[in-house]
């Protein structure tokens, strides 16, 4: 639950941590053993403050080990708390199979007392579809073919697993609404094109005769911070990393581009997406995350893990985004 | 000689929790589950000891199995064991999935071109894609033991071939023959297995004995009869009585 810090407005979303890819990014390449014990005590830390959930994700063969598994990891988590959610944002779900997704989901939600919940999402990366023998332009089908029924085996599970369709596109959010899915907004769209996407959403929904979700899941970039010059300077060059990175995946360099205007392509699209990010005292973000929470976003999963933050910075933006929830 | 617990059903968090703390505290060296590596990184952070995840070989692509024991293996801080049951009809296809498997856990870049595998596919409407890949992140073990169940005789030889352990199910009158390497035979067995059969299948062999328990009870019953016996020749038995 998001509370106020002035409790001058009340609030019922809840707050999500996240998006723990689990990179041993070159400026500072830690062992994974390590990221992960950090990952379970930021789990630890997270379950103590009062979080609703932490949120894994996932991409394959990058040359950092970006989390390839993030049931894996969940499951991992899972073990480690006994109270926090914990969500994949996203899985990808073309490059899996439903009947093992599946089953796997319901055994650890089983043994996690109902704690996990699934994002699931398309991909886009074509180096990840080609290893496992798919081609990326078969992404949508496969999901159309996959998705309902990975839904029918999360709702028969025992506890039922929550399942997320992550989305940054209208045309994706129809899919979720044709199934009556709730919606797992990317963190790059801005409150107009929100505002669209559920209103394609709802269209989609109601031409099929599906009933509206009880909420609906929001991802946002999201740093408390009490010292904002200390910390943008240490916060840009790991936020501008990570969206060159995510950037070079969405659109890689063309043929015949030089690499000088691939440079420029890249660093505008990280201007845009800075745009979405909310950088401020607690108060300052609790009031943003209201807004998101009267579009429609019941759960609001606040990326603080931007690639691999120092510990002592992402444990503070953690502890300083915490005392909104709980 | 090693001795492991299960491979244990999964059924609740609780019941498997306690045969997990009975397993560490009856001096067994791994628990396992019958079930995906999610669940062994599970029961990684509860017990000390190693962990074991039977999962099936030939059904999903072999990458993501792969993955599934690295970042398994990376939680547990390098405590993961592993043992496949072939699941596919073909038995050429669960060759090249073990193959394709070996070839990743090692972390070399792979480029494989089988009858049924193409890793990477490199399909020309994916675009610009490369060669070889590798697994990212790799297990935290040089190399993670993993046995491949043997129930049918052509398994042996491939598993010793990739470096693969080879895991039977007990039966009276097994006797192990020698191994390239360093891998024990593992063997699954009833609880009701007597610790002087187990020696006599070994012979000069090490061996990974893996027997079944359904309370925690059978599992510090089962600890007590046979740790002593199975790491020292010519136990006393009036240790145990």
């Amino acid at each position: 639950m998001l509370r106020s810090p002035r409790c001058c407005w009340a609030g019922d979303v809840r707050l999500g941590i996240g998006i723990f890819g689990m990179q041993s990014v070159p400026q500072r390449p830690d062992h994974h053993v390590k990221l992960y014990r950090d990952l379970l005590e930021d789990a630890e830390l997270a379950e103590s403050l009062g979080f609703d959930s932490i949120w894994l994700s996932e991409h394959h063969f990058w040359f950092d080990g970006y989390c390839p598994a993030d049931l894996v990891a969940a499951g991992a988590v899972l073990g480690r708390t006994s109270r926090l959610g914990v969500g994949t944002a996203v899985m990808l779900l073309p490059m899996h199979l439903a009947d093992k997704v599946g089953a796997e989901a319901a055994t650890l939600s089983r043994l996690g007392d109902g704690r996990l919940s699934l994002g699931v999402a398309l991909g886009y990366r074509e180096p990840e579809f080609d290893g496992f023998g798919l081609r990326r332009k078969d992404r949508g089908k496969l999901m159309d073919a996959l998705l309902p029924e990975l839904a029918g085996l999360c709702a028969a599970a025992r506890p039922a697993v929550p399942i997320y369709v992550g989305v940054a596109t209208a045309v994706a959010a129809q899919r979720a609404g044709r199934l009556g899915l709730p919606l797992f907004a990317d963190s790059t769209m801005n409150p107009a094109e929100l505002r669209e996407m559920l209103a394609a959403y709802d269209a989609a929904r109601e031409a099929a005769g599906m009933p509206a979700p009880a909420t609906h899941a929001l991802q946002r970039d999201v740093y408390v911070t009490g010292d904002p010059e200390r910390d943008w300077s240490m916060l840009f060059p790991e936020l501008r990393y990570m969206r060159r990175q995510y950037g070079s995946w969405s659109f890689p360099q063309a043929d015949g581009e030089s690499s000088a205007a691939y440079r420029e392509r890249l660093e505008a699209d990280i201007e845009a997406k800075l745009k979405n990010l909310i950088f401020g005292s607690a108060d300052e973000v609790g009031a943003k995350l209201h807004e998101f929470e009267a579009l429609g976003f019941g759960l609001i999963v606040c990326r603080s893990q931007f690639g691999n933050l120092p510990r002592a910075d992402l444990r503070r933006a953690i502890e300083a985004l915490g005392t909104l929830a709980g | 000689m090693r001795l492991g617990v299960g491979p244990l059903s999964v059924t609740s968090s609780a019941e498997l929790r306690a045969l997990a703390q009975a397993a560490t505290e009856s001096s067994f060296d791994c628990v396992w589950v019958d079930g995906p590596p999610a669940v062994a990184a599970m029961v990684a952070q509860w017990v000390p000891i190693r962990v074991g995840a039977v999962v099936e070989v030939g059904r999903h692509h072999p990458l993501h199995l792969a993955e599934d024991i690295a970042v398994a293996d990376i939680t547990s801080a390098g405590r993961l064991e592993v043992m496949l049951r072939p699941a596919h009809d073909d038995p050429d296809v669960v060759k090249e999935h073990l193959h394709v498997l070996a070839i990743a856990l090692s972390g070399a870049h792979i480029q494989w071109e089988g009858l049924h595998l193409r890793v990477p596919a490199r399909l020309a409407d994916n675009g610009r894609v490369p060669q070889r890949l590798a697994l990212n992140p790799r297990p935290a073990q040089p190399i993670v033991p993993v046995w491949v169940v043997d129930h049918q005789s052509d398994w042996a030889g491939i598993a010793d071939a990739l470096g693969f352990g080879v895991a039977w199910r007990w039966r009276h009158g097994l006797a192990f023959g020698p191994t390239r390497w360093r891998l024990p035979r593992a063997v699954l067995c009833p609880n009701t297995v007597e610790p002087a059969d187990l020696l006599a299948a070994a012979g000069d062999q090490a061996g990974y004995f893996i027997v079944e328990a359904s309370t925690p009870g059978d599992v510090r019953a089962t600890g007590r009869r046979l740790a002593g016996p199975l790491r020292m020749p010519e136990f006393p038995a009036w240790l145990n009585e």
